[in-house]
């Protein structure tokens, strides 16, 4: 009895005892190594996790400081997170017929649970991408980041760009409304564009790059099911796998490439510095004057290869509690935001009745006041060659100074003030220019349309930016300087056509100081 | 009343001034109801006949071959057009106060311009001045009251400055109530007043009142003939005169409003 | 040890990704149409006559609630806020609970039927504004005045049954539509005249369709059709449509036009009780086609709006002059430069046997005496002296070019085809009815060597250039 007694109360006290312990016990299950108590295990936590092992074990405090990344690639990261989880909750209830989709996307707002907001936060999370990977964009431009081996992952990060454009794209199709569908025309339209110069040579007949490439689109000649099942095809498996595939590299990069950009020269104790605590050097294991590492099997560069470890802390917890942190304040704007803003869903789709003005989604609404100049070099040319532009940054501006600091120095800041206002003058006064005096086809209307393609306000303005940084690289002596001025003014031109195209064009493309103006139809 | 003496006195004076020259048209007229040979008054009766009889008739009776034409406006309302009676020697469209015959120059400006809301057409390029004198000079034998009468002054017309202004827009709407033109002319200004369907003209036919959304007057659009219309009356017709009952200023806060309705001033 | 700023962050941005999460779940497990059901219960247990009422009164479920129309793929929700609508007990209550009026769902159950069938809407809809489709909603249909609403009862009834049951309007409508000429302008299944547009489908057309610009009120399609049957000006300003409808006059006619929709309901759906054959008699063809311009015919008209006389075609003295084969020639290919229609089947889609109705009751007036002929041959005409005669007594009304005016516009190939003769007798006998007066003997006076010379000059006008 006595044994059977204590048998039973050892083996109820060795469960009371597990479930005392289940928070450690759980914990130490799972993070491989257990929870951290010295830098060793923290760093263990790091390694052995499969997710978190994209990061590295210790983290420069340059890359936790605040004021240097503001957090965008991240911010952009997260969005995208959240945009798979919320799509996937509308795939759910969507469905990519033209007879259903509508309705589909009617009920998600009416009737789902949480549909309204869900489908808010898809949305406004997936335009916010476009924001915030521009942002990052220039954070890393503003900073140099783009150099010292990360000339490549520059380029990927261009093709995330323009995958976050055509995914948001996509999605604007899918619930099949006259949003949707006079987007959709313009679109293809602009895919068919080259038509404009193929008719000048007459060989469209023979090559009808601009035809063909609106018909893979379209699937047809125009709108219809078909293009749905493309557009649902590209949006919710060709591109999110794209982006995916873009993505993984553009982190692994990052690691291999040395980690965050950062100065040579830290700046010490200045005011982004402050907000990290100092590495806690007592309970390390590593002697602070060596580095270990796996560097000797690891070929090329390593995590902190050539960076002191004197400014580094453990990923675990500082790097983590900066990610959690900013995912939850990602996640809190947004759907503050959704609350509040619906995402518009206007009349069902109606080939007989265009939208006047019938616009694309607004993100292309610059690109659109180009075409409005010339189809073919608005549409295709001269985004093309803005790309193309942008791709050669790091490849054409190769100094080495002044990494890892924003505007690299005083004068840079002038440069970037500079050409932010004089680019700004360029674009209002091309703008005004032609709203108030139109342009060739105006005042001859019989001149031949490669004189338009040829010398557009649109071609004009790419001209002057490219002349003018050129111009600025010749006047400092630096391609760094010109690098600056060429991104500013790229950016100053975006935004600036892209207020123009949402707010102060009206039917039929016509100038209007704001939609309340516009005539009533 | 004071003025109105005033103006008898005026009246008497020019007369009396103006003898010599009565005497004259005396004898000219005297002469064209002689059917005399005299050339201006066959050419007139040769262009009458040619032109004006098929409407106005041999007598100047207004029942001529033509007779009535009906008229379809574009709100949907049917008009019986009538040609003028000169047999009554009482006309609408005069420069002159309510009652008197019409001046000579408003005679030939009415066969220079026409009325072409009422198919009277414009002779401006068909007609010599002389040929229009001489039919101008035909019409008069028809009524006895070109013997009998003078034709009075024209109305002195000074547009002021503010016609047309916010205010006077304002002030106008008000005489327009007060004076009790919707009765007629209805309250949104289409003709459709009350009392619209009960106005006779002098020869028992029924006459609308005028649609001011047309915007067009038989008389001409401009501020002064809208004045001179309220001024003058249109004589024949259900129209009065405001001359005396309404002062000037009043008069033109009134052109104001209807320049409002016809769509000529915001 | 970590960092204050990430941690203070970290804290801040769940707050308030707390606080929103909070709010939009409270929001989302509040919706309108819950308030309205929860109230309707309340009402009901309130006012429980017995035990058993309010048992039931009790049970009842709180959710959405459809009525999905199968053959139509169309989900009815309103029924969500207006629960109440087949509960007798409603009958006095306030909106969205009152019952529905008249005996309609006696014969119109809503699980059948629906709500939106007959009164539009946005079935899918979960609140007001949306459900009943206001402006900036988005929606094309919102919900339809209820003076108009008789439109819907002909998308399944037939005009006969519906005038003598509860459809008097729409049946009166249909009348006006028959008796005032609208397809002398207006196409409807491919047959009417071309001058204003095609009716087919009008009253299921999107909002954009209808220039609104002009419309007092909602922008909707239904202020729009009554608005411009009130008045076409002030809706379209260059609109050409006549004004003939008084106020009540329009709502019946916009109730009628509101029932051309272009989908057919389907079949379990209608109830024909009467083949009503159309009428195919002279006078109702001349009433649907030809009255709106031509009124009763006997006497032209000048019209401000066409710019031109309109021809008395039912006068005797037009008759007299024209044979049945002449009208119709002009019936089947119209007059060239007026607004005269081509009414032959492959134009404006009248078949030869109407036309023929047509002509025989035009021409039941016909006296029967004939012209007295105009021999032209007999005289030489001279077309110099014919323009002299033409610029004085002619021109007045013809124009300067024979452009036409008050007087028919003798360019028309109608006119320059017709045999001089006919021409001849008309100048010198006038048509009465119409401002043409008889040029002859017994009018203005002239001899027949005159009338010879007009007429060879006419004859030449549709060389004359404008």
């Amino acid at each position: 009895m006595n044994d059977m007694n204590d048998i039973k109360q050892t083996g109820l006290a060795k469960y009371i005892e597990n479930l005392k312990s289940l928070k450690s016990s759980f914990a130490n299950s799972f993070l491989r190594s257990g929870i951290p108590t010295s830098d060793k295990s923290r760093t263990a936590v790091v390694v052995n996790n499969f997710f978190l092992h994209l990061h590295g074990a210790k983290t420069h405090i340059n890359t936790l400081r605040p004021s240097y990344t503001l957090g965008l690639g991240l911010i952009s990261f997260f969005l995208l997170v959240i945009v798979f989880i919320s799509g996937g909750f509308l795939m759910v209830y969507y469905s990519p017929s033209i007879g259903t989709a509508f309705n589909a996307v009617k009920d998600i707002n009416f009737v789902v649970f949480g549909g309204k907001l869900m489908r808010n936060v898809h949305k406004w999370s997936g335009e916010a991408m476009i924001i915030f990977v521009l942002l990052h964009m220039a954070r890393v431009v503003y900073t140099s980041s783009y150099k010292r081996g990360r000339e490549f992952n520059w380029v990927i990060g261009i093709m995330l760009l323009v995958l976050t454009f055509v995914i948001n794209l996509t999605g604007y199709m899918l619930p099949w409304d006259q949003l949707s569908y006079w987007a959709l025309v313009i679109v293809s339209n602009i895919a068919a564009a080259p038509k404009e110069l193929t008719d000048i040579f007459g060989i469209t007949q023979y090559f009808d790059i601009g035809g063909a490439t609106k018909e893979i689109l379209l699937g047809g000649t125009e709108p219809g099911q078909d293009s749905l099942t493309r557009v649902y095809l590209l949006h919710i498996i060709l591109l999110p796998l794209g982006i995916c595939i873009a993505l993984g590299v553009h982190f692994w990069r990052i690691r291999k490439d040395g980690g965050l950009s950062k100065p040579d020269t830290l700046v010490g104790k200045g005011s982004g510095v402050a907000s990290i605590s100092p590495p806690d050097k007592t309970g390390g294991i590593f002697p602070t004057h060596k580095t270990y590492g796996l560097m000797e099997l690891a070929r090329g560069r390593t995590p902190a290869v050539d960076n002191d470890v004197e400014n580094t802390v453990t990923s675990w917890p500082h790097l983590f509690i900066a990610e959690v942190a900013v995912f939850i304040l990602t996640l809190a704007g947004v759907i503050a935001y959704s609350y509040f803003i619906d995402a518009p869903l206007k009349e069902f789709a109606n080939p007989a009745i265009p939208e006047n003005p019938a616009k694309a989604p607004w993100y292309f609404l610059g690109l659109q006041e180009l075409v409005s100049y010339s189809a073919f070099m608005g549409g295709q040319g001269l985004p093309g060659l803005a790309i193309a532009g942008l791709l050669l940054i790091p490849y054409l501006d190769r100094e080495p100074e002044h990494f890892g600091i924003w505007f690299s120095n005083k004068q840079g800041k002038m440069v970037a003030l500079e050409s932010f206002v004089i680019g700004s003058i360029a674009v209002i006064g091309a703008l005004v220019f032609v709203v108030n005096f139109g342009w060739f086809r105006n005042w001859w209307p019989n001149i031949h349309q490669l004189w338009i393609i040829a010398i557009n306000p649109g071609n004009l303005l790419l001209g002057f930016v490219v002349a003018y940084s050129l111009y600025v690289i010749k006047r400092t002596g630096s391609t760094r300087m010109g690098a600056i001025s060429l991104f500013t003014m790229f950016l100053v031109s975006y935004v600036i056509l892209t207020y123009t195209g949402t707010v102060l064009r009206g039917p039929n493309w016509e100038f209007f100081w704001s939609s309340s103006q516009w005539p009533v139809h | 009343m004071e003025g109105f003496s005033d103006k008898r006195v005026v009246r008497n004076v020019a007369r009396t001034c103006l003898t010599f020259l009565l005497m004259i048209l005396m004898a000219a007229l005297n002469r064209t109801n002689a059917y005399s040979e005299d050339g201006d008054s066959a050419l007139g009766k040769k262009i009458y006949e040619e032109r004006c009889q098929i409407c106005h008739g041999t007598n100047g009776d207004g029942k001529g071959l033509v007779g009535i034409i009906k008229k379809s406006e574009k709100s949907g309302r049917v008009l019986d057009v009538r040609p003028r009676d000169f047999t009554t020697g009482v006309f609408r469209f005069r420069s002159t106060p309510t009652g008197c015959l019409p001046s000579e120059l408003d005679l030939m400006r009415l066969v220079d311009v026409g009325i072409t809301k009422s198919f009277m057409p414009p002779h401006k390029d068909e007609l010599s001045m002389d040929e229009k004198k001489a039919v101008v000079a035909y019409i008069k034998t028809f009524s006895e009251r070109w013997k009998d009468e003078e034709p009075c002054d024209p109305i002195a017309v000074n547009k002021p400055g503010w016609v047309g202004s916010r205010t006077s827009v304002e002030k106008g709407l008000k005489i327009y109530k007060d004076m009790k033109c919707w009765e007629c002319h209805g309250d949104d200004g289409k003709g459709k007043g009350p009392k619209s369907n009960e106005i006779k003209d002098d020869w028992g036919n029924a006459i609308p009142p005028f649609n001011f959304t047309t915007g067009a007057l038989k008389r001409g659009t401009t501020p002064e003939d809208v004045y001179i219309t309220f001024t003058a009356g249109l004589d024949g017709t259900g129209m009065p005169s405001y001359e005396d009952s309404l002062d000037e200023e009043n008069r033109w806060h009134l052109v104001s409003y209807t320049l409002k309705l016809m769509g000529a001033v915001k | 040890m970590q960092s204050r700023f990430y941690l203070s962050l970290l804290l801040i941005s769940s707050l308030v990704l707390l606080t929103f999460v909070a709010i939009a779940t409270y929001s989302a497990l509040t919706p309108e149409w819950k308030q309205y059901q929860t109230e309707y219960k309340d009402f009901l247990i309130k006012n429980a006559k017995d035990e058993a009422t309010r048992e039931r009164a009790e049970k009842i479920d709180i959710g959405i609630q459809q009525i999905y129309l199968t053959s139509m793929k169309k989900a009815d929700r309103c029924t969500s806020c207006h629960r109440g609508v087949e509960n007798p007990l409603m009958a006095n209550a306030e909106q969205p609970h009152r019952q529905h009026s008249g005996n309609y769902l006696e014969n119109h159950p809503v699980a059948k039927f629906g709500c939106t069938i007959c009164h539009r809407g946005q079935g899918q809809a979960m609140n007001l504004r949306e459900a009943h489709g206001e402006e900036h909603t988005h929606w094309d249909f919102p919900i339809m005045p209820i003076k108009y609403i008789q439109s819907s009862c002909a998308l399944c009834h037939d005009f006969e049954m519906l005038k003598h049951e509860g459809g008097g309007h729409v049946a009166k409508g249909e009348e006006f539509f028959r008796g005032k000429g609208c397809r002398g302008c207006h196409k409807l299944n491919g047959v009417g005249g071309d001058l204003g547009k095609a009716l087919d489908g009008i009253g299921s057309r999107a909002r954009a369709y209808f220039p609104m610009k002009h419309v007092v009120g909602d922008r909707t399609i239904y202020n729009w059709v009554k608005q411009h049957f009130d008045d076409p000006r002030q809706i379209v300003p260059e609109s050409e449509m006549r004004a003939f409808l008084t106020g009540e006059e329009s709502d019946l006619l916009t109730t009628y036009v509101l029932t051309f929709t272009s989908e057919q309901m389907p079949r379990n759906y209608m109830l024909i009780k009467n083949i009503v054959m159309p009428r195919t008699d002279g006078e109702s063809l001349y009433k649907m086609y030809c009255i709106a311009c031509h009124s009763d015919g006997k006497a032209s008209i000048y019209d401000e709006i066409l710019k031109r006389t309109i021809p008395a075609i039912m006068n005797p003295s037009f008759l007299k002059a024209i044979d049945d084969n002449y009208l119709k020639k002009i019936l089947k290919e119209g007059r060239q430069g007026t607004q005269m229609t081509a009414w032959k089947v492959d134009a404006a889609g009248l078949t030869e046997q109407e036309i023929d109705r047509i002509i025989e009751y035009i021409a039941k007036d016909r006296p029967a005496a004939k012209t007295e002929p105009f021999d032209v041959a007999k005289f030489k005409a001279d077309v110099k002296r014919g323009e002299e005669l033409f610029n004085i007594r002619c021109a007045l009304c013809h124009g300067k070019k024979g452009e036409g005016d008050l007087g028919l516009n003798l360019k028309n190939p109608v006119v320059q085809a017709a045999d001089p003769a006919f021409l001849a007798v008309t100048v010198r006998d006038g048509r009465a009815g119409t401002p043409m007066p008889p040029f002859g003997k017994d009018g203005v006076g002239l001899i027949e060597q005159d009338i010879a010379d007009i007429v060879s000059y006419v004859k030449t006008l549709s060389q004359k250039k404008l």
